[in-house]
C-alpha cells in the first residue's frame, strides 16, 4: 500500500514538475482540486452494498473517474429509477429483474454488467440444524423451500428476515416458497400461489427489519432458543460467522431448486456518460476490484480467473439450481399485497406524536399531518402503497406534550379472504374510511406545551401490553416522535427503573424513534439502549419518508 | 483503526491531488489528440460509419485504428442497432459505410439506398453462426434422447426439430432419460433474449419456425402459425434479458444450475475465451443443425467506404484481430489457428446453414410473439 501512494506521489510530482515548465503559475497547483474535479459520476447503490464503500476510493484512483456513491433502500431506489429521479449517472442493485421486467425500467437502463454474486440463503444454528438433521450434506443438498416451510409451521424455525414487500431478500424467499409449493415447470404466475405454503412459511417469521446491519444486531441479541434461523445473503451470513460474535454458528443451507443469487448489476442511466461507465464497469470486473470483493466483502466474483484465485474463502457450492424469476407484475405486486394485508402477523402499534408548543414553528407540525397521512394512503407511489395502513392493522393515536393525551384507537378491517392465489386489489371502503379518520385526527392537532416524553413512551409501552394480553395474535410495537428534550414527568432515570419492572413480554416490544429538531440524539439513543428497537433520523430526510421507512420494521 | 484511518485521510488527500494532476494531464492528453486529429484531417480524415454493436469492440481496438489510419482508411464508428440503420439512411445521413449485424438489417439498407438513388457495395468480411452453449453433462442427457450428437471433443450438433418437439411437449429435464446429472422439475427450454430487443433472439425464432414448419417460412399463413408456438418457448422462460450479453453472462458467471442451455452468437464465447479467460473444462458449444450464419455485412455507400471494405477482406493482421473479437473472417484457418490456441472446442466447416425468412414476415412473427407474451 505505502510503496503505491509513494509512487503516487512521486509521479504527481513529477507531472506537476512538467507541468510547471510550460504553466508559470507553480503556487496554483495545489489550490487546484476542488475547482477542477473531474464531474462526480454518482451511482445509486442499494443500502446492501453499504460495505463496498472503499471501493469508491480505489474506483477514482484505478479509471481517474470520479466515482461518487449514493445509498437508498431497495424499494425507493426502484421508484426513483424507473420514474426517472434517480438524479445518478450510474446505478447498482443487488438484483435488477425487477426494474428490468418493466418496460419503462428498460427504458431507463443503457447498459448493464453484473459485478458479482451472491446467493439468498437460509442459515440455521448449528443446534437447530443438527435436530432437523441439515447438519449432514446429503440431506441439506435436498432442502428445498417446501422443506423450510414446514419446519417453520411446525415450530422448529424461527427466522430472521427482511421485509418480503421491501427488500430483495425477503420477497425472493417468498417466490421460493411459492414456487416450490406449485411444483411448476416453469415461471409462476399470480393464480398458481398456494397460499397454505406462505402461511406455513410466515409462521416462523419472527425477526422483521429492513436493513441488513439492523436485522444482524437483533438477530446476535436473540440467537437461541427464540431464533435459530438467518434468512440472507450467503455472503452476510459467511461473515457473520467469521466475526466470532454468534452463540453459535450458522449452517448455510441453499435451498433445492430454489436458489435466488443476487448478481448485483452496475446499470448505466445517462448515456452521456457512457465512457466513464465502461471504465468503471471494466476495472469492477477487473482483478483488483473482483479480488478485493471477495476478500473483503465474501461476495462471488463474476470473473473466472479471480473466483479461481479465491477458494480457499469461497469453495465452490456445487450444482445449484436456481430459482426461475418470473417477470409477471401481478404475481408481484400480488405476492407483496397479500403478504401485507393477509399474510404477515398484523401490525398494532401506538405513535406517540410530540405537539409541544415548538411543534409551531417551522411548519414543524404541518410535516408531521403530512407524514401520517402518508401512511393512511394519500401516497400513491410504490413506496407510499407498501407504507400505507394495511388490512387487520390496529393503530393507537397518541399525542402528548405536558402529559401523554388519551390513545385514540383505528382499525382497519380485514379484506376479503380469498381461496386461490394472490391479486393486488383496491382498498375497500372500510378501509378507506378508517383511513380517513387516521388523517382527520392528525390535522386536529395542535401546538402547545413542553414535552413529557419518557412518561408518555411509558404510557404507550404499558397500553401495548395490555393490549398483548387480550390479542397476542399481532406484531406490538411503539412509534415515538419528538422534536425536543423531555422537560417534564418522569426523567431518564425514573423512567429506566419503572421500564424495569415492567413484565417480560413488555420488554420484547420495540421501541422506533424519530429524532427531529431539536430532538437530542444522546437521549434517544439511551432510550432504545433500554427498550429495544431503533432510531430514525428525520433531521436531513423529510419527515415523511421516515415515517415511511418505519412500517418496513414494523 | 487509527493507522487506517489515517491512511484513508493520505489516500485522499493523494487522490484528490493527483486528481488535478491528471486532469491538467488529461486536458495536455486532448490538446495532443486534437493535434494528432487535425493532422489526419491535413492527410486523410475519418470516413464514418455505423456499426452494430457486435462490431464497435474491434473498430474500438488501438491495433485497428492504427492499421486503418496506415492504409489510409481511418473509421470513426458510431454504434447503432442495426435495425435503425435502413432509418438513417432514409433520412440522408452522410455516412460511408453501415455494418450491421445480419442479412435482413443489410437488405434493409440496400432497400433504402437504391429508393435515395445511393449505390451500395455489399460484403462479408465477419461472420458468426448461431450456437447454444451449454455444459457436458447437459449434453449427455440430450445425445441418450436423440436431441444431440457428439461432433468432436466439446462440440456437438443439435437436432432443431427434436428439440424444439420435446420443449413443446413441455418435458422437464427430470422427465428425460438419463437425467441424473440434472434432475431438475424446470422445463427443458433453451434461454435466449428478450426477442422484442434482440437480433439473436429473432434468430432462435427463425430456427425454431423452421424446425415446426420442416423448411424456411414463405407465407404469412406459416408466419402466423409457427409464431404463435414459438411464444410459447419465449413466454415460459420468464424473466429475459434485453442485453445480448444478459443470459450469456449467467452461463459463464453462474453456470448450470442457472444457465444449462443458452443461445448466442459463437463470437462470444469465442471472445469469452480469449478475452476473460472463461471458459471451464465441461462447457460446450451445440451446433443447431441446422443454423444461420449470422453474416455482418459492410454495406458502403461512397468510394471511401470500398476501400474500407478491401482493406478488411485483404489485411491479414486485421483478421487475425477480428478473430480476438470472436468473429470469423474468410480464411478459416486463421479462425481455427485463434481458436485452439485458447483451448476451445469449435466446428470447423458449419453444415446445414439455412437462411433467416424475409424481413416482412421476420417482423411479422415478433409481433405475433409480442401479443402472445403479452397474454
Amino acid at each position: 500500500m505505502k510503496t503505491l501512494f509513494r509512487g503516487l506521489l512521486l509521479c504527481a510530482a513529477l507531472v506537476a514538475a512538467a507541468g510547471c515548465s510550460k504553466r508559470e503559475d507553480v503556487a496554483a497547483v495545489p489550490t487546484a482540486p476542488a475547482k477542477v474535479a473531474a464531474a462526480p459520476f454518482v451511482v445509486l447503490a442499494t443500502s446492501d452494498l453499504r460495505d463496498v464503500q472503499p471501493l469508491e476510493q480505489m474506483a477514482v484512483q484505478a479509471t481517474g473517474v470520479n466515482v461518487r456513491f449514493r445509498f437508498g433502500g431497495t424499494m425507493e431506489s426502484t421508484e426513483a429509477v424507473l420514474t426517472g429521479h434517480a438524479n445518478a449517472h450510474a446505478a447498482w442493485f443487488a438484483n435488477a429483474k425487477y426494474l428490468l421486467s418493466d418496460q419503462q425500467g428498460q427504458s431507463r437502463v443503457k447498459l448493464q454488467e453484473k459485478i458479482m454474486l451472491s446467493p439468498i440463503v437460509v442459515g440455521v444454528s448449528e443446534s437447530a440444524a443438527k435436530s432437523l438433521g441439515w447438519d449432514r450434506p446429503d440431506v441439506a443438498a435436498k432442502v428445498s423451500w417446501r422443506t423450510i416451510a414446514a419446519a417453520a409451521a411446525t415450530g422448529k424455525l424461527f427466522y430472521g428476515m427482511s421485509n418480503p414487500a421491501t427488500s430483495n431478500q425477503g420477497f425472493m424467499s417468498l417466490m421460493g416458497v411459492v414456487s416450490a409449493a406449485s411444483d411448476k415447470a416453469e415461471a409462476l404466475t399470480a393464480e398458481d400461489v398456494d397460499r397454505g405454503a406462505i402461511a406455513q412459511f410466515l409462521k416462523g417469521y419472527k425477526l422483521v427489519g429492513d436493513n441488513s446491519a439492523y436485522l444482524t444486531e437483533k438477530f446476535i441479541e436473540g440467537q437461541g432458543p427464540r431464533l435459530n434461523a438467518y434468512v440472507n445473503y450467503e455472503s452476510l451470513l459467511l461473515s457473520l460467522n467469521a466475526s466470532g460474535k454468534l452463540r453459535e454458528k450458522l449452517v448455510l443451507v441453499y435451498p433445492h431448486e430454489g436458489v435466488a443469487t443476487a448478481d448485483y448489476p452496475l446499470m448505466l442511466l445517462d448515456d452521456a456518460r457512457r465512457d466513464d461507465y465502461k471504465k468503471v464497469a471494466a476495472w469492477m470486473q477487473g482483478k483488483e476490484a473482483q479480488t478485493w470483493l471477495a476478500r473483503q466483502t465474501l461476495r462471488r466474483p463474476v470473473n473466472a480467473e479471480v473466483a479461481a484465485s479465491v477458494v480457499d474463502v469461497l469453495p465452490s457450492p456445487g450444482l445449484q439450481i436456481e430459482l426461475p424469476f418470473s417477470p409477471d407484475r401481478k404475481l408481484a405486486d400480488g405476492l407483496v399485497e397479500s403478504y401485507l394485508n393477509e399474510f404477515r402477523t398484523p401490525i398494532a402499534s401506538t405513535f406517540v406524536l410530540d405537539v409541544s408548543g415548538s411543534m409551531g414553528r417551522d411548519g414543524r407540525l404541518g410535516q408531521l399531518v403530512k407524514a401520517v397521512s402518508y401512511i393512511s394512503g394519500a401516497d400513491g407511489s410504490m413506496t407510499g402503497r407498501i407504507a400505507k395502513l394495511t388490512s387487520r392493522e390496529r393503530v393507537w393515536m397518541m399525542s402528548f406534550s405536558n402529559e401523554p393525551n388519551a390513545a385514540v384507537m383505528f382499525e382497519v378491517p380485514a379484506g376479503k379472504a380469498r381461496s386461490k392465489g394472490v391479486e393486488a386489489v383496491a382498498d375497500s371502503d372500510a378501509k378507506l374510511k378508517t383511513m380517513d379518520g387516521v388523517r382527520e385526527y392528525a390535522e386536529g392537532l395542535r401546538a402547545d406545551g413542553n414535552t413529557a416524553l419518557y412518561d408518555s413512551i411509558f404510557v404507550a409501552l404499558q397500553n401495548m401490553a395490555e393490549e398483548r394480553k387480550k390479542n397476542p395474535g399481532y406484531q406490538y410495537s411503539v412509534v415515538g416522535f419528538t422534536d425536543g428534550e423531555n422537560n417534564r414527568g418522569r426523567d431518564f432515570e425514573a423512567f429506566k427503573r419503572d421500564y424495569a419492572q415492567l413484565p417480560e413480554a413488555v420488554r420484547a416490544i420495540p421501541v422506533f424513534m424519530v429524532l427531529f429538531g431539536e430532538g437530542k440524539e444522546k437521549e434517544l439513543k439511551s432510550l432504545i439502549s433500554v427498550t429495544g428497537g431503533k432510531i430514525f433520523d428525520a433531521r436531513t430526510t423529510p419527515l415523511y419518508s421516515v415515517f415511511k421507512d418505519i412500517r418496513a420494521y414494523q | 483503526m487509527q493507522k487506517t484511518g489515517k491512511l484513508a485521510v493520505t489516500a485522499a488527500l493523494v487522490v484528490a491531488f493527483a486528481g488535478a494532476v491528471g486532469w491538467s494531464m488529461t486536458r495536455h492528453q486532448d490538446k495532443e489528440r486534437v493535434a494528432i486529429q487535425q493532422e489526419e484531417v491535413q492527410n486523410v480524415s475519418a470516413m464514418t460509419g455505423y456499426v452494430a454493436l457486435d462490431v464497435e469492440p474491434f473498430f474500438g481496438d488501438e491495433r485497428v485504428k492504427k492499421i486503418l489510419r496506415d492504409q489510409k482508411v481511418p473509421v470513426a464508428a458510431v454504434r447503432m442497432g442495426s435495425r435503425d440503420m435502413a432509418g438513417k439512411v432514409a433520412t440522408g445521413a452522410k455516412a460511408d459505410f453501415y455494418f450491421p449485424s445480419g442479412v435482413l438489417a443489410g437488405n434493409q439498407i440496400a432497400d433504402e439506398a437504391k429508393k435515395a438513388n445511393v449505390t451500395v457495395s455489399q460484403t462479408t468480411p465477419f461472420t458468426s453462426p448461431m450456437v447454444v452453449a451449454s455444459w457436458k453433462p447437459i449434453a449427455k442427457i440430450l445425445e441418450a434422447n436423440g436431441m444431440a450428437k457428439a461432433l468432436g471433443d466439446r462440440v456437438y450438433s443439435l437436432d432443431m426439430e427434436k428439440l424444439a418437439a420435446v420443449m413443446l411437449a413441455k418435458k422437464r429435464w427430470r422427465d428425460l432419460k438419463g437425467s441424473d446429472a440434472y434432475p431438475v422439475q424446470r422445463s427443458v427450454l433453451v434461454a435466449t433474449t428478450d426477442v422484442r430487443k434482440s437480433n439473436s433472439a429473432a434468430m432462435y425464432m427463425a430456427l425454431i419456425s423452421n424446425a415446426l414448419n420442416g423448411d424456411v417460412v414463405t407465407d404469412r399463413t406459416a408466419a402466423d402459425a409457427t409464431a404463435e408456438k414459438v411464444a410459447d418457448l419465449f413466454k415460459r422462460q420468464g424473466f429475459q434479458e434485453a442485453f445480448v450479453n444478459g443470459s450469456f453472462d449467467d452461463y459463464l458467471q453462474i453456470g448450470m444450475g442457472k444457465a444449462p442451455m443458452v443461445f448466442i452468437y459463437e463470437y462470444q464465447m469465442v471472445m469469452s475465451a480469449q478475452a476473460k479467460k472463461a471458459i471451464q473444462p465441461d462447457m460446450v458449444l451445440m451446433y443447431p443443425s441446422p443454423t444461420i450464419v449470422n453474416k455482418f455485412v459492410l454495406t458502403a455507400t461512397t468510394g471511401r467506404g470500398k476501400a474500407l471494405a478491401e482493406v478488411l477482406s485483404s489485411n491479414a493482421e486485421l483478421q487475425k484481430i477480428a478473430v480476438e473479437y470472436g468473429l470469423r473472417v474468410q480464411s478459416p484457418g486463421l479462425f481455427m489457428e485463434g481458436v485452439k490456441a485458447n483451448g476451445l472446442a469449435v466446428q470447423e466447416q458449419i453444415q446445414q446453414v439455412i437462411d433467416p425468412p424475409s424481413f416482412e414476415l421476420m417482423g411479422e412473427m415478433v409481433d405475433v410473439v409480442t401479443r402472445e407474451m403479452l397474454k
